[in-house]
């Protein structure tokens, strides 16, 4: 039997996310809303044999048209796809998040409202009657603390109350106050009822006067040209969102009259807060506070890594055992080569996602991530981006997949897209393992030049990256600069926590397994040759090197550099293979494998390559794709296969650029 | 004045809120209203402001806070 919908609707840090994962657990799924850059939650929980679907509306602070966030969410509500509206509210700052239920009061559908964080404002001497409120708002009101086991009985009754009583606001108190304002009667009167389905006179007047772009063209559709015409002259008379922002805060302010006692206590910041908002130690305090992260995440990540190493293991014992039967060799180097080394990263890959996520999650859970956002938005702000961008892309030095997982935590769909582009450009662990390598064989004391100009040109081309990207991603009128909320710490729901973690790691599984498979296979494909000699991937790479060694690769680099978009532990293994004369196929897959490199690779390299070549090919390797796992997470996290496409050939082209001047620049030197 | 100008720990009256629509509704939507009274918690050089408002603690960019006039509350 089918229950019913429930919208989740409130301001961020109202414990919404929170809600919603101790809700849904695992029966949840992240989308897009269709057309639209805007992630859309979805998931569902049983109780008394009903199953109940639960949407988690983009978090916003209002209902106003200036964000898709906002229309969307409004239109979803006065559609009636929802059957019952949860307005959740942060009971440690009662007045200012119930505003989001005063710009929701008037839109037609069944709700009611959840005094979240109950737990945080008895804590600071708090006490909220929340039968008071109720009589006064005529819809249910319920104390929530997400901690609480007995907290979700209440929810579950209130919820069934809600529904069965259909429950709506009284807004007759709220339209007195618009009374007041100078305007509203004429606008009100000049609104038919139901022009609009689901919002009441009394909601799109309001708008009207707040200069509400979306209700103003649905309006003038509706209504005809001389009506729309007395609305917008009575709208230019108005004194706007200033006016009716008034009204809905003195509403709150009766609401609120009597139902709750405080002591005024003044607030000042806590010890923590003294250090990450310092002016000289936040920056430094910050960046410590992720590496520990990044480190910490390492811990959970481990069991996993464990289980990508056992099946890597499987690998030669498989084969063998598959060639003994007299398997077709093709078939044992697919399932050897292509599956099981797939699933092999696949589950180091799950291993970095779990780790990230649940370390970024608890980082937003406790209120740290705001704090980051505070002390990066000057500096994140001039790329465009959310001062917690820069968390991503300090994972990104570690592993640019735990990068990309990372930016979940962004909530602004084409500013999280944006942090993963950008976050390409950082070299990560295995690159930072090649490059002093390399630039130590190749240029001795110089290397520590190399290195200093590889950082340089990486906060080059993220600007240029930026700047190029930033345009489509990023409006214009979407670069404002930040007006947020700084929550109040909180302890973190370690249940609701894992939960979540636990059900984004299985969907990433399920995604990523596919993408990796494919890339993996399609490589495979091309590096493969029936002899072990030859090969398309080789073939191409040899007829084309008059072409490539413009750009300072000779064949043997070439395939590296190819070699190097799938895993940059790779890279060197296929040099050093090529060089010794190994065929690029078994190259390929054993370098994958980690296999060991020949141990004259020095005066090897030394004896084939040229210096200006070996610069072209560290700028190469460093900046080209990260890895097939990183391409795998970046399709998770954007949900968009075009822009994982269009920084993918971004990527290689810019790569081959910074290739050809590396090399260019060498020769002159050299 | 601007809030902007307004000295740490100092506390003072919202007098007027200008600016356009969207950032009206933004500011509005966190509380930050005529007539409301606020206590400048940080005012730190290329950080955002940090005020104490309707028990609140928000943070400013402090281009943003052009359009917010205020009146210092004298202790």
């Amino acid at each position: 039997m089918s229950g019913a919908t429930i919208a989740l609707l409130g301001q961020p840090n109202s414990g919404k996310s929170t809600l919603f994962n101790a809700l849904t657990g695992l029966r949840q799924h992240v989308g897009n809303w269709p057309g639209k850059t805007v992630e859309k939650k979805e998931g569902s929980f049983v109780r008394d044999g009903k199953e109940f679907k639960v949407a988690d509306l983009p978090g916003s602070y209002s209902l106003s048209a200036n964000s898709d966030e906002e229309v969307i969410t409004r239109d979803f509500i006065a559609s009636g796809k929802a059957d019952v509206v949860c307005i959740l509210a942060d009971s440690s700052q009662l007045q200012r998040s119930l505003f989001m239920l005063a710009d929701y009061a008037g839109i037609n559908v069944p709700s009611f409202l959840l005094l979240n964080m109950a737990d945080v404002a008895q804590d600071q001497g708090k006490k909220i009657d929340a039968s008071a409120i109720e009589k006064k708002l005529g819809i249910p009101v319920v104390p929530f603390s997400a901690t609480d086991a007995k907290s979700y009985d209440s929810f579950y009754k209130t919820l069934e109350r809600a529904i069965s009583k259909d429950s709506r606001i009284d807004v007759e108190e709220l339209a007195k106050q618009y009374e007041s304002v100078k305007g509203y009667r004429e606008i009100c009167d000049l609104i038919p009822d139901n022009v609009i389905d689901g919002y009441s006179s009394m909601w799109l007047a309001v708008k009207v006067i707040e200069n509400d772009a979306v209700v103003l063209a649905k309006l003038k559709n509706a209504l005809s040209a001389g009506e729309y015409a007395k609305i917008e002259e009575a709208r230019k008379n108005t004194k706007g969102a200033v006016a009716t922002g008034n009204c809905k805060f003195k509403w709150i302010d009766e609401l609120l009259d009597g139902a709750v006692k405080t002591n005024d206590k003044q607030v000042t910041l806590g010890r923590l807060d003294r250090i990450f908002l310092n002016k000289i130690w936040g920056k430094p305090a910050v960046i410590l506070t992720v590496l520990f992260g990044l480190i910490a995440s390492f811990i959970p990540a481990l069991p996993f890594m464990g289980v990508g190493e056992a099946v890597l293991a499987l690998k030669a014992p498989v084969m063998s055992g598959l060639t003994a039967i007299n398997c077709p060799e093709f078939i044992v180097l697919i399932i050897g080569d292509v599956i099981i080394q797939s699933f092999s990263y696949i589950f180091k890959m799950l291993g970095f996602v779990f780790g990230v996520t649940l370390v970024f999650g608890l980082l937003e859970e406790v209120g740290v991530m705001a704090r980051i956002s505070y002390v990066f938005d000057n500096t994140m702000g001039k790329l465009g981006l959310q001062g917690k961008s820069v968390m991503p892309f300090l994972v990104s030095f570690g592993c640019t997949m735990g990068g990309a997982a990372g930016a979940r935590v962004i909530d602004n769909w084409g500013q999280k897209v944006l942090t993963i582009a950008l976050a390409w450009a950082v070299p990560c662990g295995a690159a930072w393992a090649t490059i002093p390598m390399l630039s130590s064989i190749f240029f001795g004391p110089g290397a520590v030049l190399v290195i200093a100009v590889i950082l340089i040109t990486m906060l080059l081309h993220m600007w240029v990256t930026a700047k190029i990207f930033g345009r489509k991603l990023v409006k214009k009128e979407d670069r404002y600069g930040m007006i947020m909320e700084l929550p109040p710490y909180h302890k973190p729901k370690w249940g609701a926590l894992f939960r979540y973690v636990l059900g984004r790691t299985k969907e990433t599984f399920i995604r990523v397994t596919k993408v990796i498979l494919l890339v993996c296979g399609i490589f495979w494909l091309l590096s493969y040759s029936p002899s072990g000699n030859g090969g398309i991937l080789y073939n191409i790479g040899v007829a084309i090197e008059p072409v490539t060694k413009f750009f300072g690769l000779p064949w043997q680099l070439f395939l590296s550099y190819v070699a190097s978009a799938v895993g940059k532990e790779g890279a060197i293994g296929v040099i050093s293979a090529l060089y010794s004369g190994g065929a690029y196929g078994t190259a390929f897959t054993q370098a994958m494998s980690g296999a060991a490199n020949t141990s004259n690779l020095g005066s090897l390299l030394l004896a084939n390559v040229t210096k200006p070549e070996a610069l072209a090919f560290i700028f190469a390797m460093t900046f080209n794709m990260p890895c097939v796992v990183a391409l795998a997470a970046t399709y998770q996290e954007t949900h968009s296969a075009k822009w994982t496409g269009r920084i993918v050939l971004y990527y290689t082209v810019v790569s081959l650029i910074l290739a050809f001047l590396a090399y260019h620049i060498g020769l002159l030197i050299w | 004045m601007s809030l902007s100008e307004v000295k740490e720990n100092r506390e003072a009256l919202v007098s007027e809120v200008s600016g356009d629509t969207r950032f009206m509704s933004r500011i509005t939507s966190i509380g930050l209203t005529p007539g409301c009274r606020v206590r400048v918690v940080k005012n730190d050089k290329n950080r955002p402001l940090l005020v104490y408002t309707r028990d609140t603690m928000i943070a400013l960019n402090r281009n943003e806070c052009k359009g917010i006039l205020v009146e210092e509350v004298r202790a």
